[in-house]
């Protein structure tokens, strides 16, 4: 961290601040500058509050140098992260196809989808269970009863299950049927939920909150990576901005800078990004040529009478073309 | 556009709005629900101020059915529209690269600069003589002299250059150097200025404005095809948003939303849009993965003593490394370079 001193700072106060730094336990560097004197901190300062110092006499403000995460971060381990996945190992050269309904709706509606996307190419199924809607009125998903009916999905069609857990009580649960639990966007910063995900003994799908930065995400990925699980994908689906014409802005640029940051596996949701399926397919390409690890992908086969997501979801014949064509960038990139 | 009416308005108000509807020449279509009454207003009410009604007794709000941009508008004109630039039809399968410094510095940097883009693959030169510069303090452009070294590269290696008016009367001027004006994201709104360079005649470049809706700039499009130039290209070039690692954010939803919506060709702009040299591969490949019809792209043979957006340049051997990686993409998506 770097403390900058106030333009009228004394000698006494730019004393004080440094026997501060020094009484616990780092070292100082001056700089005195034309205008102004500003204090370098030396040594790994993260579990510092940087506001204790905000708080002394002549202090202007403080900068961070180091990133917050630790874990999560390229710096402590460069070689990018593998989840397994069905013998595809997120993060390497083959790109994952995780696709299937918002909801679980019923047995038949979650067999029908798994066929038709396993068919399609996709190498795990996703459908909710527990449904974290906006409104308390709209369906909220058929709990136990729908990770069942994932369960027998999976058995028909040998797909992994991605299914959401809300609260660290349904993590034991939803991790007795499920392959990957996934944390949705608006848990990301539900850091009980996360601890608890921490705990389990199955991998994670974190979602990035629609307000939340990337520093944030990562910081949520620390918390799972802290518990002891390292098995953490991660998923940019879109934030909320100006822009009305679609449901969020997909962060195309979030692809390069986490996958420069971190090396954990990133994946696209084009459904969220969107908001429409007729966006899917370009912008799923996009985030193949960007170099997003996989995609998670809204499926329903009849979307029209979807209980939730109707609008960004896409037929089976429409993801198998999806699957075609980002195929087709993914082999310009040199993967498959 | 359809007129709701407040859960409790009256007959007579009901009355009354139907009336003036009438009155400036629509007709109307009435619906009443349990809970409210809705006058649907038939016809092309583009040129209709909505708020006159708003401000009717009773009335709660109005909302728009039909977008406010006409010729923009794939519905007029459902054929994509092909800019015609020194041989690329741009919008058709040939991606457009358009390369060069932020700024023009010297002579012998526009010149280094096309020689080197152009070496490899640009097919058009960029290059700003009048900046909109954020710092009153900062370079502000070399101004006319910036044009005639744009003309002198332009000369020696036959790219076609873009280069950016910042207020009406600059139209002239540049139009005079210029092969596409460009017309910058500060300045998307400027009205003036945009019916300027639609009577310039020349082919426009409209950038996004950083705080612009897709809709905002399709309006900004309308006022130069209102003016009678037809050959408007439209860019995006990031949108600014809470995120703080970027210095924009890549808004690549517009373009496939674009494509949709208008038949003008569509370009992104990832040096701007990201803001960082390190991730504008990435997002230049993104562009085209998503059906973009080019780029445009910072470039300086020494980004460190560059008078401005030196962060965001590539050097030329990392240009080329993008034309590169663009064309297998192109390739993938049916497109060349």
């Amino acid at each position: 961290m770097i403390i900058v001193m106030q333009h009228q700072a004394t000698a006494a106060q730019i004393a004080a601040v440094v026997a501060r730094v020094e009484a616990i336990g780092y070292r100082a560097s001056l700089i005195k500058g034309e205008e102004r004197t500003v204090i370098g901190v030396i040594g790994d300062d993260r579990p510092i509050d940087r506001t204790q110092f905000e708080v002394l006499d002549g202090v202007e403000k403080t900068l961070p140098v180091l990133k917050p995460f630790k874990l999560a971060s390229r710096e402590m381990q460069p070689r990018d992260t593998y989840v397994p996945l069905n013998g595809t190992l997120v993060g390497a050269t083959r790109i994952a196809f995780i696709a299937g309904p918002c909801s679980v709706e019923s047995r038949s509606q979650i067999l029908e989808t798994a066929l038709a996307v396993k068919e399609a190419g996709a190498t795990a199924l996703r459908g909710g269970a527990f449904k974290p809607r906006t409104s308390p009125y709209s369906f909220q998903g058929l709990g136990e009863e729908g990770l069942q009916y994932l369960a027998e999905a999976r058995e028909a069609t040998g797909l992994p299950v991605v299914t959401e857990a809300m609260a660290p009580e349904q993590i034991p649960l939803v991790a007795r049927y499920a392959d990957v639990i996934q944390i949705g966007a608006r848990n990301m910063q539900n850091y009980d939920l996360l601890r608890a995900a921490g705990k389990a003994d199955k991998p994670v799908l974190l979602k990035r909150g629609m307000m939340s930065t990337i520093e944030e995400l990562l910081m949520s990925a620390e918390y799972i990576l802290a518990g002891g699980n390292s098995r953490v994908m991660l998923c940019e689906r879109g934030i909320r901005t100006f822009e009305r014409y679609t449901r969020n802005t997909t962060d195309i640029n979030a692809i390069p800078v986490i996958k420069q940051l971190t090396h954990l596996p990133v994946l696209l949701d084009p459904s969220h990004g969107t908001g429409k399926w007729e966006y899917v397919i370009p912008v799923a390409r996009a985030a193949i040529a960007a170099g997003a690890d996989g995609l998670l992908v809204e499926v329903h086969p009849k979307p029209a009478e979807a209980l939730s997501d109707g609008a960004q979801s896409l037929k089976p014949e429409k993801f198998a073309q999806l699957v075609r064509e980002c195929r087709a960038v993914a082999e310009a990139i040199g993967r498959n | 556009m359809i007129i709701v009416m407040q859960p409790h308005a009256t007959a007579d108000q009901i009355a009354n709005v139907i009336s003036q509807v009438e009155a400036i020449g629509y007709r109307v279509h009435l619906s009443r629900g349990e809970e409210r009454t809705i006058i649907g207003v038939i016809g092309d009410d583009r040129p209709i101020d909505r708020e006159q009604f708003e401000a009717l007794d009773g009335v709660e709000k109005t909302v728009p059915i039909l977008k406010p941009f006409k010729l923009a508008s794939r519905e007029m004109h459902p054929a994509d529209t092909l800019v015609s630039l020194d041989g690329i039809k741009v919008g058709g399968p040939r991606l457009v690269l358009i390369a060069g410094p932020c700024s023009v510095e010297s002579r012998s940097q526009i010149l280094e600069t096309a020689l080197a883009v152009k070496e490899a693959g640009a097919t058009a030169l960029r290059g700003g003589a009048f900046k909109p510069r954020t710092s009153p303090y900062s370079f502000q452009g070399l101004g006319e002299e910036g044009l005639q070294y744009l003309a002198e590269a332009r000369d020696m290696t036959g790219l076609p250059v873009v280069t950016e008016a910042m207020s009406e009367e600059q139209v002239t001027l540049v139009a005079r150097y210029a092969d596409v004006i460009q017309i910058g994201a500060r300045n998307m709104q400027n009205y003036p200025l945009l019916n300027a360079v639609g009577r310039s005649g020349k082919p426009v470049l409209l950038k996004r404005g950083m705080m612009s809706t897709i809709e905002e700039l399709l309006m900004s499009a309308e006022y130069i095809l209102a003016q009678g130039n037809g050959r408007v290209m439209l860019c995006e070039r990031g949108i600014r948003t809470f995120e703080k690692y970027t210095r924009n954010t890549t808004d690549i939803n517009a373009v496939p939303v674009l494509k949709q919506m208008t038949h003008l060709p569509v370009l992104l702009d990832p040096s701007h849009s990201t803001g960082k040299y390190d991730y504008v591969i990435a997002v230049a490949k993104a562009a085209i993965a998503a059906g973009a019809d080019g780029l445009l792209v910072e470039v300086h043979p020494r980004p460190e003593k560059a008078l401005s957006d030196g962060a965001q340049s590539l050097r030329p051997e990392k240009f080329a490394q993008l034309v590169r990686e663009v064309r297998r993409i192109a390739e993938a998506v049916d497109r060349t370079v």
